[in-house]
């Protein structure tokens, strides 16, 4: 058996399979330089856990948030719907038929996948209504420039 | 899928019912704040930020829909904008700074240990602040946000892809490549010091 030492952090974390599991733990039985490798890891742990705490809201987040609550306009299903028509013309020409068998397949996987994008769009979502709210966006051109302001300052992304 | 109370209560603000985003708020808000201190270590804008995640939430409630954990979209929500946030000029700019303090010189102000230590400890953990604050800025940013759902949030694997939306193979390699780079970075602090700080 080759040293498990990619699998030491989640043995560490509790998230190994049982049967990998017990493959670790009888080579860390009988191999000392990944018992050793495994100590280290633990011992940062530790070191983490001994961290003093974030600090708590202040006394006026609540009073603050409540605040801007309070000014949101109401969501206007237009400006939605438009943005979605929007997107959807958009990734037609590159998703192709792909896109619509990926719309007939309506799983629970699926609707997961959704929510996860609409949480990566809600930037993208809040520009396109920006604009959206200080004129018309008329032409395909202009939804493309909207459709990619959310790439504004991604420079420097790293995997 | 109602199971989940936090998905119960956002379908609920669906339905108009403003305080269950309320209780939603209460629940999460301290969580949300300590998460995006983690990335912008000033507490101010963590208070900020997590507002906005709020905001965002109050905005996009009406195209939500419960099919996975309330708190994975909430925390993909919040690592999205928090990264936003580190993307902009400001804070690589900080980073970068030549003559900007760095590491153990530039102790977190805002996560300063309590005032009831000793001079001992509170030099001790504020040294071992300095050097996690450094950490994390030497982290590719998927595995800043990995490590610190992991280790800070205590978010399990599979929730770390469903919000990062990659798979857990890869969140195991993540978390597990930037606790080599935890160890190597904490190795002068000793064992004794995880025990003389530890609540």
């Amino acid at each position: 058996m080759t040293h498990p030492t990619d699998d030491l952090t989640a043995l560490l974390d509790g998230a190994l399979a049982p049967a990998r599991r017990a493959e670790v733990e009888a080579h860390l039985r009988a191999c000392g330089a990944c018992r050793a490798e495994r100590d280290r890891l633990h011992g940062a742990l530790a070191l983490l856990g001994a961290l003093p705490p974030p600090p708590e809201p202040s006394p006026f987040f609540t009073t603050r948030l409540a605040a801007r609550l309070a000014r949101e306009p109401a969501p206007s299903a237009g400006v939605l719907a438009r943005f979605l028509a929007w997107r959807w013309r958009l990734a037609v020409p590159v998703a192709g038929l792909a896109a619509a068998a990926a719309v007939a397949v309506l799983t629970v996987r699926h609707q997961r996948a959704e929510e996860l994008a609409l949480a990566a769009d809600l930037d993208l979502m809040e520009n396109y209504e920006l604009v959206a709210s200080l004129g018309d966006v008329e032409t395909e051109e202009d939804a493309a420039v909207v459709a990619s302001l959310d790439q504004l300052g991604r420079t420097g992304r790293t995997p | 899928m109602t199971q989940d109370p936090d998905a119960a209560l956002m379908l609920a603000f669906q339905r108009g019912d403003a305080q269950a985003f309320r209780v939603l708020y209460e629940r999460h808000a301290r969580a949300m704040v300590a998460y995006c201190h983690r990335f912008v270590r000033d507490a101010g804008r963590a208070e900020e930020l997590a507002q906005d995640v709020f905001v965002k939430l109050h905005r996009a409630a009406h195209r939500y829909s419960p099919s996975a954990r309330f708190k994975t979209f909430l925390y993909r929500v919040a690592t999205n904008h928090c990264l936003n946030e580190l993307r902009r000029g400001e804070y690589a700019a900080r980073e970068a700074s030549p003559g900007a303090p760095e590491g153990d010189d530039a102790p977190d102000l805002d996560a300063l240990p309590s005032p009831r230590a000793s001079p001992q400890q509170e030099l001790e953990a504020t040294r071992l602040a300095g050097a996690v604050v450094k950490l994390l800025e030497g982290l590719p940013e998927t595995q800043r946000a990995a490590f610190v759902l992991c280790r800070f949030e205590g978010l399990s694997y599979q929730e770390i892809a469903e919000t990062l939306e990659t798979s857990v193979s890869a969140v195991k390699s993540l978390v597990h490549r930037a606790t080599v780079a935890a160890a190597g970075a904490l190795a002068p602090f000793g064992p004794e010091t995880a025990q003389e700080l530890a609540p």
